[in-house]
């Protein structure tokens, strides 16, 4: 038995690109549609979120001593939350992109990959707004004589921690939209799972290091060495820790691997079950 | 190897009856059982959507489905599209393929129309630059200029049915997929929209037409393939297989339960108990243009009733109202004591064209001027005319011809290589006048 798919004009792959930058375009304009500050929301979720835990962390409560932080929280919490927020809101995307997009699912067919990664490519967007309010903030702290920025190399490795990132999101979205499809408790669940995980992954306070068991079982996820990774090269000026951050990679390329594949697999059931 | 642009080998497709697993709790239990080697509970219940459908199509030709519901017509389209996959068999389309499967289907209610137009586009399968430079006739088509920035949702379900279409219709795909879209929108944009498909299949494209609308099918196919539960019973001529396809309606409505018949609404004192269509004195679900027909109305009446008054409605498959005969019209009325009556009307023919129809029956009682009956159109009845009429009616009539001297002159002056030669634009003009 063998289903040869269809093919479309031009090649198959420009197609899905075209697809992929209309759905993404689709996404942005309708979140930003009839909202009176449209594209800025993309900063001020972030930055209200790091506005909120500086005053909990440094004003509310003084926990100055158990936050083992070398730079300003502030500027800690705030490259610790855009990537968070990428991460979280594109994870949150994918796994209600198949159910969310049902007529199109049961209606035309085009590789479904375009879902999950659709709603992705619309969180990056955000992320690079967001991140360029982060040049704004480190200008402020400069000036303000509270951190001296040293201009690094390290900057450059950027581009390789976003990249990691994404792979790892793409590993796990695909997982979360294919798996929301056939069983819609995935959806309430992940709701919960990632408000928990937010706290062991180093995003507004550090994650406790040594050899307890709680430690040990944190230092597997993924995003701790991710996040890390942001605040070395970009606030700190530092090469991130090799190993960590090799290890992080490694888990991504895997679940982005598996992921897509399963995903390719598993989807041509996704009409008949959705 | 071939020039088909569409291949259907030997072609099954399975569904599941019932639901799946709908959440972790039913897959837990389910995992449980199987590991304490408890026999599962669900059954495995199957349904053969398509069963061994085996054609193909000529790259170019148009060939359309039609059949009963429920007989699989969508399913192929779907294995057709790629949205399904079948079970058996292969399926396989040369080209580039646009499905048509529902008008509109991801269309976004806050994007505005331009919008909506570059999103469907791309989903059908055209890039950003060709819907560019094909922006102006699509919304032409549609007839949608006034209202190109506002968004959809506002939309009325014509506009909406007008721009998918158009949309669509624009791909200028190798193989275009047709499902039922055409029962949208007003008959002016229908026709329009079988002229759209017309020109497609004169360009080169491939068309796979699926539709309950013989008359549509007729105009554009070529060729035709009935599907009935699954399987193929007819391939060929569009004409005969208008004839098998109304010999498949009679069947599966042969089937029809006999109880559906009962129908009262609230303390309304008529009840209809059984509705017969007659011909020759035989109870039939289908008959032919020309014969006659006796539908015998079996109603009981829970009070007696002075000035009963009957009225038979018929209506199309595309519910257009056709035949509606009541008894008050012709100053007839029933002094119907309570109890059970039988009311005959008699129809010397139905010269309808070949189609499904629905009859619905509806009792007054005069005196006190209250609707004591009024049923759905549910009780079917089958023209079989053998595929000979398009429209909608089958009427009598004649042709003749004759050779005057006169419109023969009037025919030599029409072709424009003669005329070009004398006042030829002048007289070209006068015809067109006349």
């Amino acid at each position: 038995m063998d289903v040869l798919s269809p093919t479309f004009g031009g090649s198959g792959l420009d197609r899905f690109r075209q697809l992929l930058v209309s759905l993404t375009w689709r996404d942005l304009r309708i979140r930003y549609k009839q909202s009176l500050l449209g594209i800025a929301w993309a900063v001020l979720l972030p930055f209200s979120m790091m506005l909120v835990f500086t005053f909990v962390f440094t004003r509310a409560i003084n926990a100055a001593a158990l936050l083992p932080v070398d730079m300003p929280y502030a500027l800690y919490a705030y490259i610790g939350l855009v990537p968070w927020t990428f991460f979280s809101a594109s994870l949150g995307g994918c796994v209600n992109s198949l159910v969310a997009n049902r007529n199109l699912v049961t209606k035309v067919y085009f590789p479904r990959e375009v879902f999950p990664l659709s709603c992705i490519a619309s969180s990056f967007v955000d992320f690079c707004v967001a991140l360029s309010v982060l040049v704004a903030l480190m200008l402020y702290f400069q000036a303000t004589g509270q951190w001296t920025f040293t201009p690094s190399l390290a900057l450059l490795f950027l581009p390789v921690v976003v990249i990691v990132q994404i792979a790892l999101t793409i590993g796990l979205g695909m997982f979360l939209a294919m798996a929301n499809l056939f069983y819609r408790d995935v959806r309430p669940m992940f709701g919960i799972v990632i408000q928990l995980t937010m706290f062991v992954s180093a995003v507004v306070v550090p994650v406790p290091t040594g050899d307890g068991l709680l430690a040990r079982c944190i230092s597997l996820n993924p995003m701790v060495p991710i996040i890390g990774a942001y605040r070395d090269c970009v606030i700190a000026g530092t090469w991130p820790d090799a190993g960590g951050f090799l290890y992080a990679a490694a888990v991504a390329l895997t679940l982005m691997i598996v992921g897509w594949i399963g995903f390719r697999r598993a989807s041509y059931r996704f009409a008949e079950c959705i | 190897m071939t020039s088909s642009a569409v291949t259907f080998n030997h072609v099954s497709k399975r569904f599941r009856l019932g639901e799946m697993h709908d959440s972790l709790r039913d897959l837990m239990s389910a995992a449980a059982r199987r590991l304490t080697g408890r026999p599962q509970k669900r059954e495995k219940t199957t349904f053969w959507a398509l069963r061994d459908v085996d054609f193909s199509v000529a790259r170019g030709e148009a060939v359309g489905i039609i059949g009963p519901n429920g007989a699989g017509k969508s399913t192929v389209l779907k294995l057709l599209a790629g949205i399904l996959r079948a079970d058996e068999g292969s399926v396989t389309v040369r080209g580039r393929l646009a499905a048509l499967i529902e008008v509109g289907a991801g269309f976004h209610g806050d994007l505005t129309g331009r919008e909506n137009i570059f999103l469907n586009g791309t989903i059908l399968g055209m890039s950003r630059r060709e819907i560019r430079t094909k922006l102006d006739d699509i919304v032409a088509f549609a007839g949608l200029e006034r209202f190109l920035d506002t968004p959809v949702k506002r939309y009325s379900s014509g506009m909406y049915a007008r721009l998918g279409f158009s949309i669509a219709s624009h791909v200028q795909p190798d193989v275009l997929l047709v499902d039922e879209v055409l029962s949208v929108g007003d008959a002016v944009f229908r026709l329009r929209c079988l002229e759209r498909m017309r020109r497609l299949v004169e360009c080169g494209t491939t068309l796979v037409f699926v539709t309950h609308d013989l008359n549509q099918m007729q105009t554009i196919c070529t060729r035709t393939i009935v599907l009935e539960g699954g399987t193929t019973t007819f391939e060929g001529e569009p004409r005969d297989a208008v004839a098998q396809y109304l010999g498949a309606m009679s069947r599966v409505y042969a089937e029809r339960p006999t109880d559906v018949a009962a129908e009262r609404a609230g303390d309304r004192s008529v009840e209809l108990l059984d509705l017969r269509i007659l011909s020759d004195g035989e109870e039939v679900v289908w008959l032919g243009p020309r014969d006659a027909v006796r539908l015998e109305i079996s109603l009981r009446l829970s009070r007696p009733i002075s000035q009963l008054i009957v009225e038979a409605n018929l209506r199309g498959a595309g519910g257009d109202a056709l035949v509606s005969v009541n008894s008050g019209r012709s100053d007839v009325s029933f002094d119907a004591a309570t109890g059970e009556h039988l009311v005959t009307l008699t129809l010397p023919e139905l010269p309808l064209a070949g189609g499904q129809y629905f009859w619905s029956v509806r009792a007054w009682d005069a005196q006190r001027g209250t609707t004591e009956l009024d049923t759905a159109y549910r009780y079917p009845m089958v023209i079989n005319d053998d595929g000979r009429a398009t429209g909608s009616l089958c009427i009598r009539h004649a042709w003749s011809f004759h050779s005057s001297p006169k419109s023969v002159d009037a025919h030599e002056v029409a072709p424009p290589t003669r005329t070009t030669g004398r006042t030829g634009g002048v007289d070209r003009e006068d015809l067109s006048v006349r």
